[in-house]
């Protein structure tokens, strides 16, 4: 089925302008977006670790025996969509979810969230624009605190609208705290860009992927320990982890697997 | 959730009826429906266009602003950056990751925190200084780069002139 379409929308560029044929490109990439879409939900159950397996070529050592060690440790997986977007969503998704029993904390988040938006405007965002992505995830936080089932909190995160103004938020967090202590990220930024470019041009655009930076920062300004697990093709048969930031007592626990960002549950 | 973007659009109008903003003035095409924005911009004093009033359309998706507008003049313009059909093609219009031309910077791209204000100010920086290096309009383009007081000052006299007559009509 798949491999029917890719022929039919090769055929229909075939002989056309370079322009028309970027465009056919974009709406190619348009087409494999909204493939993902439709096969993976914005957050997923969870599902049994085991899942990893079938991705993985039964001969593909590497993989394999790093599957082994993440066994060890964890016993869950919770998925979310590869958009760019999957470690705002997965970190607003897991510490929540952990917050859903844990009323004082989820008060010391909520006190955390609700002047982080004074931060915002003295660090020269405009209120007016930031408003809305604020009220949104304060109304979330309030949804928790009412003890929602946790289906309840599942659905937020799959409305597609809701969950995107959340991760719009998480972003500007992020960049609002890259931004206030720029004497110190200054000295991470390749390209000899300034914060403020960067974080206009990697933090706050939507799909824009994260790195060790974007996490530093977000775990900073929220107060958030995070600890995250990282999967890659690196030799030595065991998938190192990161606490951020350095020293915490993490609560949430991510797994890296070279540009995605997914859930795990011990 | 199309209301937020209602809502979100509803408060940007009520802002800008309280405080307008120099250089642009801002409205609804049809009162019910807030999705499309009637502007009319100024041209900016000490520019070729100085003394114009151009109107165009914005139309917002209904998942603005996570999403941007699509701008339109409706009155004839003559600009690098503005397609014969009138649609403007300035980066900040465009969202991250797509970018047919190749060209632009990528800390242009839409945020969500833009509004029809960043937009505006935006749109009227690209009138005092055209970007030829991603034209919409290539005539219009190889004109200003090869003499800027020549045919293409003369385009845009005439534009501004009949933008002019249409606004007193």
């Amino acid at each position: 089925m798949a491999e029917e379409k890719q022929e039919s929308s090769q055929g229909d560029i075939e002989g056309v302008n370079c322009l028309a044929y970027d465009e056919a490109i974009i709406a190619q990439q348009d087409k494999i977006q909204q493939e993902i879409a439709n096969t993976n939900p914005l957050v997923s159950d969870k599902q049994d670790l085991s899942v990893l397996q079938k991705e993985y070529a039964e001969d593909d050592a590497v993989y394999q025996l790093k599957l082994k060690d993440l066994y060890k440790k964890y016993a869950y997986i919770r998925k979310t969509r590869p958009d760019g977007n999957c470690f705002y969503r997965a970190f607003g998704f897991a510490h929540l979810e952990s917050l859903l029993e844990d009323s004082k904390e989820l008060q010391k988040f909520k006190a955390v969230a609700a002047k982080s938006k004074h931060d915002l405007v003295n660090e020269g965002f405009t209120e007016f624009t930031i408003e809305d992505f604020h009220n949104t995830f304060m109304d979330l936080i309030e949804v928790c605190e009412k003890q929602p089932s946790l289906q309840e909190l599942l659905n937020s995160f799959n409305d597609q609208n809701m969950s995107d103004y959340v991760v719009v938020y998480l972003r500007l967090l992020t960049s609002g705290y890259l931004q206030r202590e720029h004497g110190f990220f200054e000295h991470f930024i390749e390209g000899g860009r300034t914060i403020k470019e960067f974080c206009q041009q990697e933090v706050e655009p939507m799909s824009k992927e994260s790195d060790h930076i974007h996490i530093i920062a977000l775990a900073k300004a929220l107060n958030v320990s995070i600890l995250v697990e990282y999967m890659d093709r690196g030799e030595g048969g065991t998938v190192n982890h990161h606490v951020f930031p350095e020293g915490g007592d993490p609560r949430i626990f991510l797994l890296y697997r070279p540009g995605h960002y997914d859930i795990l549950y011990k | 959730m199309t209301e937020q973007s209602a809502l979100l659009l509803r408060k940007q109008l009520a802002e800008l009826n309280k405080n307008p903003v120099e250089g642009f003035s801002a409205g609804l095409i049809d009162d019910d429906d807030i999705y499309k924005w009637e502007v009319v911009i100024i041209g900016p004093q000490d520019t070729l266009f100085e003394g114009g009033f151009f109107k165009a359309y914005l139309t917002f998706p209904y998942d603005y602003p996570l999403r941007p507008p699509k701008m339109k003049f409706i009155t004839e313009i003559w600009h690098p950056n503005v397609a014969k059909n009138g649609d403007v093609c300035i980066s900040i219009l465009h969202e991250p990751g797509e970018d047919k031309f190749g060209y632009e910077k990528p800390e242009e791209r839409w945020l969500p925190i833009h509004t029809v204000e960043t937009i505006m100010i935006s749109v009227i920086s690209m009138l005092a200084d055209p970007n030829s290096d991603s034209p919409a309009n290539v005539d219009a383009a190889k004109e200003w780069r090869e003499d800027p007081n020549g045919e293409f000052k003369k385009k845009v006299a005439r534009c501004v002139r009949k933008s002019q007559e249409m606004a007193f009509d």
